[in-house]
């Protein structure tokens, strides 16, 4: 008999739990290829405009400026995104603008090591040209890291949410289900009441239908959204 | 216990976390009891979010605790990885060791380039036509004006100035290296490639100048920053055959586990070997093709040079005998 599937290997969607010493998992929502493409052309058009501009101003220091104009060229080339992911948003300019940031796959911040493995070895994603074999890397895997981040152990995931989901049920009397309940038949209902006020009125009544004659059969006449609301109100302790 | 209770019970904690976590109350340096009061908040938190889930509370708990308990964190596992004595500690201890420590690696690219080095190099000196397989035809005609004896600093194509020349040594040779590092992670095949490559072409200009006739200008020239750059791009590809080997000799790792393994030892030989061309390339620029030095200084200089490199890679952060500890 096999073993049953791991909570990452049954998820159907991309999220990426690592699992802190305090034994609580902390959720990354890694970012795919597109994301990370738009990213990649914010930073290509920023390290563009330095190196023009860089050549122009150097330009007026003699032979002195070309040399240091080549050499803003090599740390911008090689050690622009390493800078920056190693200052505080852990992101390059571009990557800050789309919304994601780099985190080692264990979840904590990134070091200077992992930072410096996952931009050099860049030079073997590119490869053979367009990043081809980086992208075929992230296409295959579920946490889409390219060949540096897989060397380098880390992951490039979107920036904790500043705003997080409110989920508060709307007003309504509490009101006592009629049966007891098991903890899921609970979660279910109170994550519905919280999901009611985003949800049109036909489908949260659609919804209340399959619950409310097992839970309250007595308001099956009346408003049947507000009763099942109220018993999410029961539920959470407003009793 | 209902989540309402749950929340207004703990509801204090968390707030006191969350503006114990906010960037303005960390800037200016917070207190060490502060500090102790803060890992205490999120274990605290961190505990909640265990019981939140367990018991399915709402949703709006349990984002509110995940978001708290990532910041946290972040916070509290930040590793401070910089700083002058991590630096001093790399170069007197970290660097030549892990370099002793893939002595199979090592010897795999010296063998890897030097090899094509000498071959390439004998066989350029007897039939001088060879060079023309590996370099085009104008940059050979070039070598005339670089390592002939025009007035002119040695080994420039034009009368580029010593600044921009050490501008282009950075970005081109080190560029070279990384890509040569980067190369290894397709199973070593791609630092192979690079080191034969490099040796080979090396080699040919060797002999080809050699029986030019421009060796008492051209030897005098590499030998002091090649100490540097040589044994530079040897440990390039050496970083880059740890990936590889990691790779194809995984042990009783999975290949990606061993992969992860090996970068970590392998980046420690790339930040050495980048400072290694750092100096190749200002020796390079201000020194080599200085003509005002003397060719026998400067072989004297070169020799010295690499007579410290090989010195620094065999006996540099070695333990003290009888110390009894590694550091």
């Amino acid at each position: 008999m096999t073993a049953p599937p791991s909570v990452a290997e049954s998820r159907l969607d991309t999220r990426y739990a690592a699992e802190t010493p305090e034994g609580i998992a902390l959720w990354l929502r890694p970012a795919g290829v597109v994301p990370r493409f738009y990213a990649y052309l914010i930073d290509a058009a920023i390290r563009f405009f330095f190196v023009s501009i860089s050549f122009l101003v150097f330009a007026l220091l003699g032979t002195f400026g070309d040399g240091l104009a080549l050499v803003l060229v090599f740390l911008l080339e090689w050690l622009y995104p390493v800078a920056f992911e190693l200052s505080a948003g852990a992101a390059t300019p571009g990557k800050r603008m789309i919304g994601l940031t780099v985190v080692l796959d264990s979840g904590l911040p990134i070091t200077p090591a992992a930072s410096l493995t996952r931009n050099l070895l860049r030079a073997a994603d590119f490869l053979p040209s367009f990043y081809a074999f980086g992208v075929l890397s992230m296409l295959f895997r579920h946490d889409f890291k390219r060949l540096g981040d897989l060397a380098a152990g880390t992951l490039v995931v979107y920036a904790p949410r500043t705003e997080l989901l409110r989920g508060t049920p709307p007003p309504a009397p509490a009101r006592a289900p009629a049966i007891p309940l098991t903890a899921r038949a609970q979660a279910a209902i109170v994550a519905w009441a919280g999901r009611v006020s985003r949800l049109t009125e036909a489908r949260a009544d659609e919804l209340a239908e399959i619950a409310v004659p097992v839970v309250v059969p007595r308001a099956m006449d009346g408003d049947r959204v507000a009763a099942l609301v109220g018993v999410a109100h029961w539920l959470l302790g407003r009793r | 216990m209902t989540p309402l209770q749950f929340e207004a019970q703990h509801a204090a904690a968390w707030q006191e976390l969350d503006a114990a976590l906010a960037p303005t109350s960390r800037k200016r340096g917070s207190a060490p009891a502060d500090r102790a009061r803060i890992a205490a908040l999120y274990r605290a938190a961190c505990e909640h979010l265990a019981i939140a889930e367990s018991r399915s509370y709402p949703v709006w708990l349990i984002e509110r605790l995940e978001a708290l308990t990532s910041r946290g964190h972040q916070l509290i596992y930040r590793q401070a990885d910089f700083g002058i004595d991590k630096l001093r500690r790399l170069f007197l201890i970290d660097f030549p060791t892990a370099v002793r420590a893939h002595r199979l690696q090592v010897l795999i690219a010296l063998v890897a380039f030097v090899g094509p080095l000498v071959v390439i190099g004998v066989l350029a000196y007897l039939d001088p036509s060879l060079i023309l397989s590996l370099q085009d035809a104008a940059s050979v005609e070039q070598y005339e004006g670089m390592y002939g004896d025009p007035d002119g600093p040695i080994g420039r194509r034009d009368a580029a100035s010593d600044w921009a020349m050490f501008g282009f040594y950075i970005r081109h040779n080190i560029g070279i290296a990384f890509q040569c590092f980067a190369g290894g992670l397709f199973f070593g095949v791609g630092s192979l490639f690079a080191l034969a490559f490099n040796g080979a072409a090396i080699g040919s200009t060797a002999g080809y100048l050699t029986w030019r006739g421009f060796g008492a200008n051209f030897y005098p020239f590499v030998i002091t920053h090649g100490a540097f750059e040589l044994s530079g791009i040897v440990l390039a590809g050496t970083a880059g055959l740890i990936l590889g080997h990691a790779l194809l000799v995984p042990g009783r790792r999975s290949r990606l586990a061993a992969l992860e393994h090996a970068a970590r030892r392998a980046i420690v030989i790339v930040y050495g070997m980048t400072a290694m061309f750092a100096i190749a390339a200002a020796l390079e620029a201000f020194w080599s093709s200085a003509r005002w030095v003397p060719a026998s200084v400067k072989v004297g200089v070169g020799a010295a040079c690499w007579l410290a490199v090989i010195a620094y890679f065999l006996f540099q952060g070695r333990p003290r005998r009888g110390s009894g500890s590694t550091r």
